[in-house]
Order: structure tokens, then sequence, then C-alpha cells
């Protein structure tokens, strides 16, 4: 394996980081270092598919805003990149580039719950406090967060500042972009910047005045991923938990379970057509009931999810065991009924609410020609979806065949819209898994929040494919994929969906340039170049906050300003 | 072993950072919601497993060396297997606590072993155990109590007391009570005095090759002395006699004391009559818990099924902690009468480790003691007064985090309530 491009930070500036962090919490270590360089997906965009990205030349461990601020003008006077992450995951949380040398903040010092503001709703937290201890602290109080759908490991300052926040409540309790009241930003410059009411001293109640309205710079639809200065804490609106406010949780590992109250319902739906799934989604988010609402078990493929989830719930079986479920006559019955299906969680504010919800959904599945999914309704299952989806507490088995997945598609929009994009995804796995390489667990591996906007109105379905990232061959058919994805969506008239965002990482400058150019709306990232002027004019952010260069955009669009 | 069968384990980490938190299933709050000391103490990512597996693929790829700092990030672990645990929540091709073994016996074949872990091998190796001590000093605990010598007597089972209940003063009293419990119930109990450590604590330390010397000789033993159940109320003892002896030979039945007295309890062998008025929480013991688990033998290849999808040919035993010794102790605990047990918020499988593990106690006291004291925190927070385990590395390490808290909160062996509650105890544990 070719060695890693190594950054030596002058002793100066090392020492001086020693000074802010103290010396236990920085590190130059190779080996220390090469923890921070490898992370999920990198196989798929770096050379000859190494694991690892760009080494950074240190990592920082700061404690407190005022470190982080004086970590940044460091970077600022020693010319280098910041590249901050809360729990840190996914490619881009790493340094992007091999030529820049970046100092990789670790916020997981900075983790605290500083409070819960019972009477107005909302949570102010720092970057390393994840949804599943902020949620158990909302709960104590009859309040809830949206989890995001990546799982409650992830930092809530992360989706609502930097990042994409929907999840399967976001349906009742809207995403974390639209949750997050007042932030604390530390911008490129080193600047600490309070938003909103929290900017004018009216503490942190909302995002967008009195006070400095900059949430649209901050994050706009999929925020900056850490490429615009480090957040380092927010308020983010809670919502009722109409729920108990201990959860006595039951089951055995893996599959914990959760009571079902009697206020709460839980059931799989299943409908015989796609068609009929965009018609109950509408009617769904028309009668305005449900609390928890997402397409989920149909990660691990509509060929295999039945067999899977029942493996998964019997603690003495394994992988091994998915093939003989699959042969078994009434297993092959239910893969068959629940192959077009999507979970739903309805709660009460009463017994004749939860009652007149129940009644309301029973209707809509009259109308739309669906069903209940019996087996996944039972008491085990029910218990164990309330468990899933109400913590989000095992997304990781998004990875579950083999260690290496890739979210293709994803685009989002109204039902019927993303109806039109089902079968292209669909037989575009089916083709890419023919050979083997890939996981083959049928063509629709999709799963996806009900609704990704708070009320409903638009959703969208990822693939989830399954490639080992310890076979070159087979990674290397994932990457193909990806590529096959783009091809297929915009053959079909539809954007590239996220497997594109992904793949970008790996580019070159100009390649994203060129790929903005040629997006919808290019001047957007003209606009952002200013932003970046404004805020980073010593070019502290990496990549992850895409701008067109401005010599670029002026010969193409006016005057480029 | 080596480093490079842990290689696929490495490229197949996603780096969710699960190994850092209890099962969130479980999380019940902020404040306890953590999993591993290493992180906690350390911070950066390599003190999880899942930076370890990352140290060793970039060892493995010649991207770093052994530095003074890889040799910190292997040691500095207790081993506890709550990485394991919350892993396999979601995987079932990752073994990350095998691979934090692995790490361990790689640098100490490479000769970069703490400079601690010097004279502790060497105690092992002499025969006298992690301690030192002479057979005489070992068993000077079973004075009076009118156990059986396997040398020339028969006995239902051999009582292992372990190293440290049997050499340490304040826990003499803990290994006596075992006794005089299983003794009360009718259980034949027997003991050899000349056996020495279990060398568990070697095979913990990265000694593969020691513990494995030190696990045939003492089979052998047991095998001449006719052995055929193990009893131990040491739950280190017991996961090197149940989980790691059987890779060396074996066949023998292995229980932990509070195994048997919980049979004893439900068969009506023995009755626990007299009240302990106390509120405690129980610690699970890693040991004995997440990894108590029983041994399976396997011996296979990893295969693909549904194109990539990994299993193994015949399939692998799966240790994620759904199988640990966790109920027997708590059962015990109820059956005492006026005894209130009341639960800390990381229990069973997601248990925070005492702190001693993985030679920690040893290597690395400061941090020990820490790990230690968060737990005291949590046991505090329950608002029992009495905080009960069964394993004594746990206990050292608590009575000492009490002392250095001042923690208002007493520490016992369950089987110190058990005695009391016998009525052969007196009124004070």
């Amino acid at each position: 394996m070719t060695g890693p491009v190594t950054h030596v930070l002058p002793r100066k500036a090392y020492r001086a980081l020693e000074d802010i962090v103290g010396a236990e919490h920085v590190s130059e270590d190779p080996a220390v270092l090469d923890t921070y360089a490898f992370q999920w997906l990198a196989e798929v965009v770096r050379p000859r598919q190494s694991p690892y990205m760009p080494r950074p030349a240190a990592v920082v461990m700061p404690a407190s805003t005022e470190e982080v601020q004086a970590v940044v003008k460091l970077a600022n006077t020693w010319g280098l990149k910041v590249k901050p992450h809360s729990t840190g995951w996914y490619h881009w949380s790493a340094p992007v580039k091999d030529e820049d040398p970046t100092l990789q903040l670790d916020l997981r010092r900075m983790g605290r719950l500083i409070e819960i503001d019972e009477s107005n709703m909302y949570a102010v937290v720092e970057p390393y406090a994840i949804a599943a201890q902020v949620q158990a602290e909302a709960l104590k109080l009859g309040l809830n967060l949206n989890i995001p759908g990546v799982g409650c490991s992830s930092s809530i300052v992360a989706s609502a500042c930097a990042y994409h926040g929907a999840g399967p409540s976001t349906y009742f309790m809207g995403g974390n972009a639209e949750n997050v009241l007042g932030m604390e930003w530390v911008t490129p410059e080193g600047d600490i910047l309070r938003t909103g009411s929290l900017g004018s001293g009216d503490g942190w109640f909302c995002s967008e005045g009195p006070g400095p309205s900059v949430r649209g710079i901050c994050r706009g639809t999929l925020g900056s991923r850490g490429g615009l200065g480090v957040y380092t804490k927010c308020a983010i609106k809670l919502a009722p938990s109409f729920g108990p406010t201990t959860w006595e949780v039951g089951g055995t590992l893996p599959a914990y379970r959760l009571p079902v109250a009697e206020t709460q319902r839980v059931y799989t739906l299943a409908v015989p057509t796609w068609n009929a799934w965009a018609e109950i989604y509408y009617k769904i988010y028309d009668n305005e009931i449900g609390y928890i609402f997402h397409r989920q078990f149909n990660l691990a493929g509509a060929d295999l999810a039945p067999a899977f989830w029942l493996m998964y719930n019997d603690h003495t079986k394994t992988l091994s065991d998915v093939p003989a479920l699959v042969d078994q006559p009434q297993i092959k019955e239910l893969t068959e009924e629940m192959r077009i299906s999507f979970q739903i969680i309805l709660a009460g504010r009463s017994q004749a609410d939860i009652e007149l919800q129940d009644k309301i959904l029973d209707a809509i599945l009259a109308e739309v020609g669906g069903w209940k999914v019996e087996r996944f309704c039972e008491t085990d299952m029910a218990e164990f979806t309330n468990m899933y989806l109400q913590r989000l507490g095992h997304k990781h088995i998004n990875f579950v065949w083999v260690g290496g997945y890739i979210g293709s598609w994803m685009q989002f929009g109204t039902p019927d819209w993303v109806e039109g994009y089902v079968p292209i995804a669909i037989a575009g796995l089916e083709r890419d898994a023919k050979g083997g390489l890939l996981v083959q667990c049928g063509g629709d591996a999709m799963m996806g929040s009900g609704s990704g906007v708070p009320g409903g109105g638009a959703t969208g379905l990822e693939q989830f494919v399954s490639y080992d990232p310890a076979d070159l061959e087979s990674t290397k058919a994932g990457i193909r994929h990806m590529e096959d994805a783009v091809k297929d969506a915009t053959s079909h008239g539809f954007p590239p969906g996220k497997e594109f965002i992904y793949l970008q990482i790996g580019w070159t400058d100009e390649e994203i340039w060129e790929a903005l150019r040629n997006s919808r709306q290019p001047v957007v990232y003209d606009f952002q170049r200013q932003i970046k002027e404004a805020f980073d004019p010593n070019n502290v952010g990496d990549r992850m906050y895409p701008t067109l260069p401005a010599a670029r955009l002026a010969g193409e669009h006016g005057n480029g300003t | 072993m080596a480093l490079t069968d842990f290689r696929a384990d490495a490229l197949r980490c996603t780096r969710c950072s699960y190994c850092k938190w209890i099962p969130f299933d479980l999380v019940k709050s902020h404040r306890f919601a953590k999993g591993c000391p290493s992180i906690e103490a350390h911070g950066f990512h390599a003190y999880s497993a899942g930076g370890r597996l990352v140290t060793m693929l970039s060892l493995m790829d010649n991207r770093s060396e052994i530095t003074d700092t890889v040799v910190d990030i292997a040691f500095k672990c207790q081993l506890c297997g709550n990485c394991d645990v919350a892993c396999k929540l979601c995987r079932y091709d990752m073994e990350p606590l095998a691979a934090l073994h692995e790490l361990r016996a790689h640098l100490v074949e490479q000769g970069r072993a703490p400079e601690s872990y010097g004279p502790i091998i060497e105690r092992v190796r002499s025969g006298t155990g992690g301690k030192g001590y002479t057979p005489t000093e070992r068993n000077a605990w079973a004075e009076g109590l009118g156990v059986k010598d396997l040398n020339t007597e028969k006995a239902d089972v051999l009582f292992f007391p372990g190293c440290t209940y049997s050499l340490d003063e304040n826990l003499r009293d803990t290994v006596r009570a075992s006794v005089r419990v299983l003794l009360a119930a009718g259980v034949s109990v027997g003991v050899l005095p000349e056996t020495g450590c279990c060398t568990g604590l070697a095979y913990h330390m990265g000694y593969r090759d020691d513990f494995t010397t030190g696990a045939r000789r003492m089979l052998e033993t047991w095998a001449w002395a006719g052995v055929a159940t193990v009893v131990t109320p040491c739950a280190d003892c017991y996961q090197t006699f149940k989980r790691l002896y059987p890779t060396v030979g074996g066949g023998i039945e292995v229980l932990h004391t509070l195994e048997l007295v919980d049979r004893l309890i439900q068969n009506g062998r023995l009755k626990l009559t007299m009240p302990v008025p106390l509120t405690v929480t129980y610690h699970d013991p890693c040991h004995l818990g997440r990894q108590g688990e029983p041994y399976v033998p396997w011996e296979g290849v990893e295969k693909k099924i549904f194109g990539q999808a990994v299993v193994y040919d015949p399939p692998r035993p799966r240790y994620n902690g759904a199988q640990g010794i966790y109920e027997a102790p708590r059962n015990v605990l109820r059956a005492i009468p006026e005894l209130r047990l009341v639960e800390m918020e990381r229990n069973r499988e997601a248990a925070w480790c005492c702190g001693a593990g993985g030679a920690c106690r040893e290597a690395y006291p400061e941090y020990s003691a820490w790990a230690a004291s968060e737990r005291i925190q949590e046991a505090t927070a329950t608002g029992a007064d009495t905080l009960v385990t069964a394993c004594s590395r746990c206990e050292l390490n608590f009575t000492e985090a009490i002392a250095a808290d001042s923690a208002a909160l007493a520490v016992h062996d369950v089987l110190d309530l058990v005695l009391r509650a016998t009525g052969e105890g007196g009124t004070s544990p």
C-alpha cells in the first residue's frame, strides 16, 4: 500500500495547540491519525480503493467554545484547514484533499446536554451529545425529539446545524434543519456568532431573529458538512412524546423490545402496488394520523427482509440461518405479503384519539386495498418495531450483510414522483447485483422516511446496496453501481441521488466545479462563494461547503456576483 | 491467530462508534450512556474498539509503526467486552474483543508490552500467581473449614478460590463464606492445595504461551485428581475456566459459586431465613456477565451467501453477551429476606466495567481507579446503601474507589450476604 501524504506541523504551531487544549488532547502519532483517516466510504472514492481518507496533520480535542475559537484562529494564522466532527461518521468528516494540511477537530469532549427548557420545549446541546442521550432525558419530561435517519448514535448539533436531519419521526416532529433554534457558531475566521434570539441576548428560542438570521448561510438544505466553521452549541425543538416517561425495555439482545402503550399502535402495513403506496402516503398525510412513519425493514431487501428480521429476533440464530428461513413456505408467503410495505406508529393524546386514528387507518387501508401484515403486528414484532423506530438504536444494521453499504437514489419529492423512480432503482440493483459482487437481496432494498418534512408532503427512498469493503472486486462493483445509478437517474429525467454526493468526495476540484456548473441552479454556488469569501477569507474550511470559483462563473453567468 | 486474521474485520468496520456506547435501546440518561471506559478516559478514537481495529490495519499496511502511543492504545483497555456487545447489535461478521486480544498478543510477541507487566508475568511463570505468594500462604484461607483435600479424598466439587480471594486478607472472609454456604447446603467441597494461578491474567495481558502452559498444567492436575466440576467465587477464574481452558482441553463443568447457590436455593437445599435489610445494587462483573457465555468449539471458514453476505461454514458461535450469567446472582439476592435490589442504569450486558480488567489494575492503577469511581457514582445514584458484586477484583477496585471518593456506600460480595441470610454470618456483613 502506498504511504500516506504526511503533513508535519511547525513545532511552534503544534506547541500552540498543546497550549490551547492541553498536550494530552492533541496528537500527531501516525497510528492515531490513521484512526481518523479511516472512514466509511473512503474505499469508494480514494485511489486504489484505499480505506483511508487523507491523513490529518494533527487531531485536536477542544473542550469549550473558547478552545475551538483559539484553534480556528491558530489555523488562520498558520494556513491550516480545520475539519470538525462530532461523532465522526462519513468519509467527508475526514480531510478531503491530500495536499491540505488539516487539523481534525474531534469534538467528543464537548458532549454536554446544557438544558432542557420544558415549558418552551427545547434542549440545548453540545456537539457530542447524541440523540439517544437527549431523547432519554426528554422522555422523562414527556417530551421527545426527532432522531435523524442515521440513528440515535448521531450528534444533534451535526444534523441540526451542519447536515441533514430527517428521520422516521420527521413527519410528526419536523426535521432537524427546521427544528434548530439558536446556534453558537465559531466562524472560519474564529469569531463567535450566536444566531437568532441567542444573538440578541434573548435565549435560545428562535433561530431567525431577534438577532442574526443566518440559518440559510450556516446550513441551507444539506448543511456545510464541516466546511464552514464549527458549531459548538445549538438548541433543538422538542415534541410531545405521548408515551411513558420511562421505558421498560425488554427482549433479548440484540432485538430489544419496547411495550406498546395503550394509546399507541405499531403496524407494518402493505399495499399491492407502488401506485397504492403513493396513494396511502397521501392519505396518511391528508388525514394527519401517525407519529412515526417510515419504510424501515425493507433495507434488508424485499426478498430477504422477513426472514432476516425473524432471524434477528431469535438470539440463537445468525445470518447462516437466513437461507433456510427464506425457503420455508410460510416465510415465502410472508415475503410476498409484505413486498411493498412500511411501518407506522400511531400515538394518541387519549384513548379516544388513538381509536379514531385506528379507524381512519382502517378506512385508508380499505380505500387503497392495503392490509396489516399480521405477523409483524403480533406483540413480539410490534414491540421490536416500536423499540427500533422510537430509539433508532439499530441503524447500523445497514451494514449487516457484509460491512459495506452505499445509499443510492433517495431523491426527495412527492410520493407519486418517488413512485416514478422506484422501478428504475429496482431494475438497477437487480442488474448490478446479478454478477454476485453485490448482496443479492432483491431489487427493492429501499428505505426512507414517510415524510421528510413535518406534516407530510414529500418523501424519498434510499436504495441499500451492500458490498464487501474487504473484497476489492466487490468494492469496485459498488462503485460501478453508484455510477450506474447516476446514469439511470439522469437518463430517466431524475436528478442524481445520494450516490452522486458520495462520489463527489473523491473528485478533483475541476470535476466538482464542472458538476456545479451543470447543476440546475449554478448561481447558488456562486452565491456560496461570496459567503465563503465573507466568512472564510483564509480558506480554512474545506470544499464540503461547495462553491464555484469566481472566474469560472463570471464567464458563463454574467459578472458572477 | 495473527493480526492478519483480523484484516477483514478492520476493513469491514464502518466507524459507527457503537463500540463507545452501551446498547442504545438501554440508554436511560445522558449521564450513564457511555459504555467504553478506555475512550472515555483517553479521548482519541484510537482508544475505542473501532480505533484499535484501524490501528491494527495501519500497522499491517506499514503506514505506522509500534510507538509508545500504540502500546498505550493497546493496553489501556479493560477488555471488558462492552464493545463486543454493542458492535454485535448489528453485526454478525465482527469480533472486536478478539481483535483487541490479538493486538496485545502481537505487541507482546514484538517485545512491546508495558514495562509494568514484567514482574507480574514473572510471578505467573513461577507458578505463584500474579500476586507472587507461596502455596502455604495461598491456602491459609481454608484453615478450619473442613474442606477435603482432593489429593487424598473425593468430593462433589473442586472449590477454586482464586488468587485475589485467597490472598487478600480483606477478601478471605468472602471465600470462607462461599465454602461455609456450600457446606451448609450439604455440598461436599474439596480443594487442591498445590494449584496456583488460573493464568487467565497472562492471557489478558497478551502472554498466550504462558496461559497455555498454565492451563495445561492445571488441567493435568485436575485430571489426576478426577475433578468433574469446578466451583469458583471469582468471576475472572470462572471466565478463564469456562471460555479459555476449553481452547486447551477440558471437559470440566465450570460453575460460579452463585450459580450453584442459586440451584441450591431453587431445589430447597439452602434456606435463606435471616433478614438482611439492605438496599443493594448489583454490579455485573464482565467475566461473569457478557463474557460468561459458554465456550463452543468451532473451526471453520468464511463463506458468502446471496452473493456477498458473510457467513461461516460451519456456523460460527456467536458470543454477544446475550447468554451471560445475569440472573443467578439476582435470583440469590431476591431470595434474601428483606433485601431490596435496585438496578443501576447500566446493568447486565450494558454494565460499566469496574476498571480492574485487562490487567489495568496492575498496569494503570489511576485509570483503573477512575473507571471504578465512575461506577461508584452510578451505584450511588440508585439510592442503594450497598454495592454487591461477584468478583474479587471488582470488589477490591470498588473498595478503594469508595475510600478515595469518601462515598457513603458499602461493598460486599453477594456471598457475604448469603452467609448472613443463612444465619451463620453474624448480623453485620
